[in-house]
């Protein structure tokens, strides 16, 4: 047993601190064969914590033997890897078992939970309570939702997202110094308990005073600290649904109806899928994918929904009459329906959690391509991105797109999904050539990788200016000055340690 | 007074038109509504001028603005920004500080309207930019200050509450990149500007981590962390048809309502009700302007003259609980629909409609759309200051203002500040009702020293309200001395914010005074 191991398990518990080669393999192979890590690494540990006093321990003998923590909430795989080291002297932190949903506040449109709640656990508890969650597009049930906000994961509904780092709003965090910090109304006066009993429901993610610091954690990989628990803004469940589709063969066909339902702040789930991506959040089978696929148009724009009682009968009228009338002056056929696919099918897809992820489904392999840019830039980037396909030889019925207003409607996510069988050796080869090349030439395009993960990180800050990095490397030295945290991601080397 | 070859270093960069240092012109910069809140706080007499600057310069672009800031560093003079400038907050707090008057800076740089973005220079008003986004029926997000003040300002170094937030949102939760002057006179773009190939405005996140976290908080640093000389603001929808029709003269104007406008004054009994219905109505999703002023406010935002607020006073001692909605729509179906909602929650709720009751004459729809109720608050004496200003939800706005009366009524009794009955406040609402904060507007006679005083002693006491009774940190935490009383409250994050600071700004270069100051000075 080494000092580290031994030192370890005074703070967790033997039954938490995990040495054995299979468990490190189970770990490293979360991330090993993703394109996005150039040199896997192993870690030498893993500890299982429950407690954020066994945090703050665990950082402050971080810092005294200088080793790296990698935090892991989600049971399921993180398709970008964001858990992969970057630094051979790392032990993971696993936080899965973290999982208590802390509050459900309907009054306050809020809840309040621990990084391993995953979405499977949480969606009964706040739908019970009448509230629905601001999710990605059909989120794997076992993923935690503390991750998805702090990577700023897109959410599918963007009239309810004011602010790019909505749905999260307070945190508490362990700064790589082992620090325990609380963000936004949170940091009080007062305890949550003292809090809560003056009428505040950690609602306000601003501050405390002159500064945000839960935006320096949030799109952090982990490595500015490590959130305990979050306040996460919910809204409330409609009872009456309805969903409107408008079809195209060209993408730009959608985007001017699309931007006027932005503006007029009309729909919840707004987005454009491919008619891949779409047939796959639909069907389970990679035959019945490929069947339903060859049925629908390329392009998908789906539109919910969604009113409550008492008034949510005459919502619902008031906005398809509206959404016909933009409709027919713009000269765009609006549908009620899908041939081939059920309004109930689609329904599934909101306020819900899948076991059998989406992008797995079709052939069992997915790498994801995606950045931040706006709607009408969309149609440049799947050209260029169509024209790089086309010259590496990879098939182009393989290939997903997911198109996801946020914001309001002031910028958008722009997803490629590079589907391939992993394992047939040649095509993911040629799928990770794809991925490379594509990636640097999309950044290189203007596209905003706004969430650098893994090699995309060295490549984007070298597309910003200096002084950018700089100011990064000034936070992260205020909040984790010896660099234990996810050493070596991001634009925080190992060699700054 | 700035030695000659300081002042000749920034002649050179702006020009001997763009600087001075007269007595005349640095007085004006002086001179600041509530200064003398500032200087009772002080422990000085509470004269209506604060610190004079050593001099004023008015740089003409970002490239100048650095020129000046790396001058500054040279020969350790601080700065301190300043560009539609409404409050003392924007004085220096120093003598050997220089004010950078930023109003040359004054262009829309670009209307986005399909992603309803803008990017704006420091000079630009509210009013100019709502003026031009409306001609893409999109509208901007204007503080409670008003329509003449900096949008820039609001969102990257104020506050920003306004009328309108539970439709437009709170500014600093609208910004989506920046261009920034650091206190070294490094230049950084924040967010999608920030990259070398096709930098755009629409995203001020990332790569990776946000900078907007050490740009500002729920509060802004006030100039404490450098010069924002560009802002990209999200706009919004405008609630109706994009008609403009004035007539008449001060102060007897007309608008013409455009059409698909309503405004309404619904009557609540007690806080209770009112905080039911402000909840409901927000769940509804249908107000553009959705906010609780107190009765007495409430008829001073529609009074023209002091005269007729009185007169309404006494003739409306039945408002208690008032709540002010404003609906807009495109359509006339748009229109049917929200009416219809209103008269079914003012039922549901059970409030009264009081809108026919009161005088409220056309100009006030103006007025509502283009946020400029906060200037009644003048009427009465010509002074006022806010207390508390909080921000998380509406139930802790209610909590605040209930404990709040006693303490204000105590002030009243002694005749220190105006007699409100002790309620006069402002409790908005934040987008659709998510969060709420309020804030205690409080009148008191600037020429009377008893009555600045014991505003000031009022206000310190309802900061120490906020911190006894958990009701959060009030929006006027500023400055060394209140950050380190406060912080020790509220998990010691002084000292993470002074590490900034530090950081950033180790010589204090950025006037601190209304932000925090560096430690590490040399």
């Amino acid at each position: 047993m080494t000092d580290l191991q031994a030192k370890l398990i005074e703070i967790v518990g033997e039954q938490n601190v995990f040495k054995d080669e299979d468990v490190l393999e189970t770990y490293y192979k979360r991330y090993a064969d993703n394109f996005l890590v150039k040199s896997p690494i192993k870690p030498k540990l893993v500890v299982k914590v429950k407690k954020k006093e066994d945090i703050q321990e665990i950082l402050k003998l971080a810092n005294a033997q200088n080793f790296s923590v990698v935090p892991v909430s989600s049971k399921a795989v993180d398709p970008n890897a964001s858990d992969a080291p970057h630094s051979e002297n790392t032990i993971i932190l696993d936080l899965t078992e973290m999982n208590q949903v802390l509050i459900v506040d309907r009054k306050n449109r809020m809840c309040m939970i621990e990084p391993g709640v995953s979405f499977g656990q949480l969606f009964p508890i706040v739908k019970k309570e009448g509230l629905r969650l601001l999710t990605p597009l059909l989120p794997a049930c076992n993923k935690s939702v503390v991750t998805t906000a702090l990577e700023r994961e897109p959410i599918t509904i963007p009239r309810y997202q004011w602010d790019s780092s909505d749905p999260l709003l307070c945190t508490e965090v362990v700064f790589g110094t082992g620090d325990l910090f609380r963000t936004g109304s949170a940091a009080g006066p007062g305890t949550i308990e003292e809090q809560r009993a003056s009428g505040q429901a950690q609602k306000n993610p601003l501050g405390p005073t002159q500064f945000d610091p839960f935006r320096i954690i949030q799109g952090a990989q982990g490595t500015i600290g490590i959130v305990t628990w979050i306040s996460l803004k919910c809204e409330l469940l409609p009872d009456t649904r309805k969903i409107l589709y408008v079809q195209a063969e060209k993408l730009e066909n959608l985007l001017d109806f699309l931007y006027t339902l932005l503006k007029r702040r009309f729909g919840d789930e707004l987005f454009i899928v491919n008619n891949l991506n779409l047939a796959s959040l639909i069907r389970e089978t990679s035959a019945e994918i490929t069947k339903l696929k060859g049925k629908l148009s390329p392009w998908t724009l789906i539109i919910g929904l969604g009113g409550r009682q008492p008034y949510g009968q005459a919502k619902l009228e008031f906005l398809e009459a509206e959404l016909n009338d933009i409709a027919k002056e713009q000269g765009i056929q609006l549908l009620n329906e899908i041939e081939n696919i059920s309004n109930e099918d689609v329904i599934k897809i909101f306020d819900n959690c899948t076991k059998n992820p989406w992008k797995l489904r079709y052939l069992g392999g997915s790498q994801d391509i995606f950045f931040l840019t706006t709607l009408d830039k969309t149609p440049r980037f799947i050209d260029t991105f169509n024209k790089i396909v086309e010259s590496t030889q990879f098939s182009k019925d393989d290939i997903g797109v997911y198109i996801q207003p946020l914001v309001q409607g002031c910028n958008c996510h722009c997803e490629f999904n590079i589907y391939y069988n992993p394992s047939d050796t040649n095509i993911k080869q040629k799928a990770r050539e794809l991925f490379e090349k594509a990636s640097i030439q999309l950044m290189d395009q203007g596209a905003f990788f706004s969430r650098p993960y893994g090699i995309w990180a060295e490549e984007m800050y070298k597309r910003v200016s200096p002084v950018v990095v700089d100011s990064l490397q000034k936070v992260k030295a205020i909040f984790d000055p010896k660099n234990v945290l996810n050493r070596g991601a991001l634009c925080f080397k190992e060699e700054s340690a | 007074m700035l030695d000659d070859n300081i002042y000749e270093a920034f002649e050179q960069i702006v020009g001997p038109e763009n600087i001075s240092q007269a007595p005349a012109i640095i007085d004006t910069y002086a001179f600041q509504w509530a200064a003398e809140v500032l200087n009772v706080l002080d422990g000085k007499p509470p004269a209506r001028y604060y610190i004079r600057p050593a001099a004023v310069i008015l740089p003409g672009s970002v490239e100048e603005v650095q020129g000046v800031v790396k001058v500054c560093n040279r020969y350790k003079i601080s700065f301190k920004a300043f560009s539609t400038g409404l409050g003392p907050w924007n004085c220096v707090s120093s003598t050997n500080t220089v004010q950078i008057d930023l109003r040359r800076m004054n262009k829309i740089i670009k209307i986005d309207a399909k992603n309803m973005f803008a990017v704006i220079e420091p000079y630009v008003s509210g009013a100019q930019l709502q003026s031009e986004t409306m001609k893409f029926g999109l509208n901007c997000g204007m503080p409670g200050a008003g329509p003449q003040v900096s949008p820039l300002a609001s969102a990257t170094s104020m506050c920003g509450m306004g009328f309108t937030s539970a439709s437009t949102g709170f500014a600093g939760r609208s910004v989506l990149g920046v261009e920034w002057v650091l206190p070294s006179g490094e230049l950084l773009h924040v967010g999608s500007i920030g990259i070398t190939n096709d930098p755009d405005w629409f995203s001020g996140d990332g790569p990776g981590p946000s900078l907007r976290g050490i740009m500002r908080g729920f509060v802004g640093a006030k100039s404490g962390m450098g010069i924002f000389t560009k802002v990209a603001v999200k706009l919004y929808p405008f609630p109706c048809k994009p008609e403009w029709k004035v007539t008449g003269e001060s102060p007897n104007y007309e608008f013409e309502i455009p059409n698909y406008l309503k405004l309404y004054v619904i009557n609540y009994k007690n806080w209770d009700e009112l905080a039911n219905a402000l909840r409901r109505f927000e769940e509804e999703e249908i107000g553009f302007m959705c906010y609780h002023l107190s009765a007495s406010a409430t008829l001073a935002g529609f009074a023209k003259t002091r005269e007729e607020l009185v007169t309404q006073l006494a003739s409306h001692g039945r408002l208690k609980r008032p709540l002010t909605v404003m609906i807009g729509a495109q359509t006339e179906r748009e229109f049917e629909y929200k009416k219809q909602v209103v008269e079914a929650l003012i039922q549901e709720t059970g409030g009264k409609d009081y809108t026919k009751k009161l005088k409220i004459r056309s100009i006030s729809y103006a007025e509502g759309l283009r946020c400029m109720y906060g200037f009644h608050g003048f009427l009465i004496t010509g002074a006022f200051q806010s207390t508390h200003g909080c921000m998380d939800n509406i139930d802790n706005s209610v909590h605040m203002a209930q404990l709040n009366a006693p303490l204000k009524k105590k002030f009243i009794k002694k005749g220190v500040i105006i007699d409100d009955q002790g309620d006069g406040l402002w409790l908005a609402s934040f987008e659709r009702g998510h969060m709420a904060h309020c804030e205690m507007p409080t009148m008191y006679n600037v020429n009377i020293t008893e009555s600045v005083e014991g505003f000031v002693e009022y206000a310190n006491a309802c900061d120490e309200m906020d911190l006894e009774e958990h009701l959060g940190l009030p929006f006027f935490i500023l400055g060394d001395k209140k950050h380190e009383w406060a912080g020790p409250h509220c998990m010691n994050y002084h000292i993470w914010l002074r590490k900034i600071k530090e950081s950033f700004d180790p010589q204090n270069i950025a006037d601190p005074g209304f932000y925090i100051s560096s430690k590490k000075e040399s």
